[in-house]
């Protein structure tokens, strides 16, 4: 699956952190999210999970916000 | 589908059972999922009760959250007036919106509210404590449930302790239904000169924390005006207040009601976390939150919506749809209630969410574990729950 961050819709939210720890990190300075892992990765239900709790839709799995 | 000829009923709809939402939504939603509803001042609005629909409409920026202007769906004319005088960001959009939140968004991020987590035990501990001294029975909402959030609230905002007594107080007097309006109206305004000079003092001898940082940050840099800034302190204050204490006294009803969730989570105090997420999607205590005006034509599931046509989109809707969650009058630990929209959604879902589910989480693991024979000190028929913009408790008498 391909994960996307569209950072500049990012609230700082952290829902995806909360999901998913070792992919999505929270920048300190503004609360935006990190990607912590590659772009390209194998299928994970935590991370299309923490995609769809994302209140704003600033993560793309395969191109779309779910 | 859509517009019904016989006369629209009125929303908001009662509850037959105190502790979930009104019948009319599953009905609805079974019938007719996107409909009409009359609202207090004789408007109109559709009303959303699908999961997928709610969820759709609040995360679409072509709807807006301005509660200030004269046609914003409201569920009455009380709550009509209060959000029109509302200033802080929750009745802004799009940029204007984030701009004012991401200022906010540091001091809320999952590590940060972690942090808290010394702090808050100790302050539970010593609720817990006083209530043991005092013994049985109290008012848990008096003892534990109100005075809590307000002292987060300071602890976020790096309020001395000392100012949450009597924030708790004006809070309290301005929220509580028993109130005269002339008191309410004091009390509030109270709140604001108490923002207002905790904004002089820090601008004048910054003491560290968020409301010194923010202004020296911001406030100086012309991110943000004064007055903006007073607004989004007020709003963490409101936003944070009774929607945790009725969190607090909501659940732990429901939790002494599953005796057998009960001891399992005292008996494996992980599944707290669980625990906490379902009572919040089954109480969704916000629930009149969300109305919502179209700012163009735009199609919610197969309805379409004109510009200027006011939505409400309930969340208790969204979390009792058993599409989402099978079976959702039952309280349930063990499915994954983590897609609730007990927060909201969009833009605008709560930013204070990690710290209530820190303090949550907190309380409940306590509680028990402190009064494991703790129960209800009135039958439970007597209990007086609180219709107002968040749903809750007025008192909760327990003993042990």
């Amino acid at each position: 699956m391909k994960i996307e961050i569209l950072r500049e819709k990012c609230v700082g939210a952290g829902n995806c952190v909360e999901l998913a720890a070792k992919i999505f990190g929270q920048d300190e300075a503004d609360g935006k999210v990190v990607l912590k892992s590659a772009a390209e990765i194998d299928e994970n239900p935590d991370v299309r999970q923490a995609a769809m709790l994302c209140p704003v839709g600033a993560i793309l799995i395969d191109g779309k916000a779910p | 589908m859509g517009r019904e000829s016989e006369r629209l009923e009125k929303w908001p709809f009662a509850r037959e059972c105190p502790v979930l939402p009104p019948g009319a939504y599953a009905e609805r939603r079974s019938r007719c999922p996107i409909s009409q509803v009359e609202l207090w001042d004789g408007s109109s609005a559709w009303l959303l009760t699908r999961y997928a629909d709610i969820r759709a409409a609040l995360r679409d920026a072509r709807f807006s959250s301005d509660s200030s202007v004269p046609r914003f769906p409201a569920p009455n004319e009380a709550i009509a007036a209060a959000r029109r005088v509302q200033r802080g960001f929750v009745r802004l959009d799009g940029e204007d919106h984030n701009r004012q939140r991401r200022l906010l968004a540091p001091y809320f991020t999952v590590n940060h509210v972690q942090s808290l987590r010394p702090l808050v035990e100790e302050k539970v501990n010593a609720l817990l404590d006083a209530m043991e001294t005092h013994g049985g029975p109290v008012d848990l909402v008096e003892c534990l449930a109100e005075p809590l959030p307000v002292f987060l609230t300071c602890a976020l905002l790096g309020l001395s302790s000392d100012d949450s007594p009597y924030l708790l107080d004006r809070v309290k007097t301005w929220m509580s239904a028993d109130s005269k309006a002339e008191d309410a109206t004091k009390a509030a305004n109270d709140i604001i000169d108490f923002f207002r000079r905790v904004i002089e003092i820090e601008a004048a001898n910054p003491t560290g924390g968020m409301v010194a940082e923010l202004i020296r940050q911001h406030v100086m840099e012309g991110d943000i005006s004064q007055e903006e800034l007073l607004w989004m302190l007020h709003l963490l204050l409101v936003g944070g207040f009774d929607t945790a204490a009725n969190m607090i006294s909501l659940g732990t009803v429901t939790l002494l009601n599953h005796p057998h969730e009960l001891a399992q989570m005292t008996a494996d105090p992980s599944r707290v976390t669980k625990v906490v997420e379902e009572l919040l999607r089954f109480h969704s205590v916000a629930h009149f939150t969300a109305g919502r005006l179209a700012k163009e034509d735009l199609i919610v599931g197969d309805q379409a919506i004109h510009a200027g046509e006011g939505i409400v989109a309930p969340l208790p809707a969204a979390n009792f749809d058993p599409a989402a969650f099978p079976d959702p009058e039952r309280f349930n630990p063990d499915r994954n209630a983590r897609t609730h929209l007990a927060f909201g959604f969009g833009i605008h879902q709560c930013l204070g969410q990690p710290v209530a589910r820190l303090e949550l989480s907190i309380v409940f693991a306590q509680l028990f574990k402190r009064f494991p024979t703790l129960r209800l000190a009135v039958p439970e028929s007597d209990l007086a729950y609180n219709n107002s913009m968040i749903y809750g408790l007025r008192r909760l008498p327990i003993t042990w």
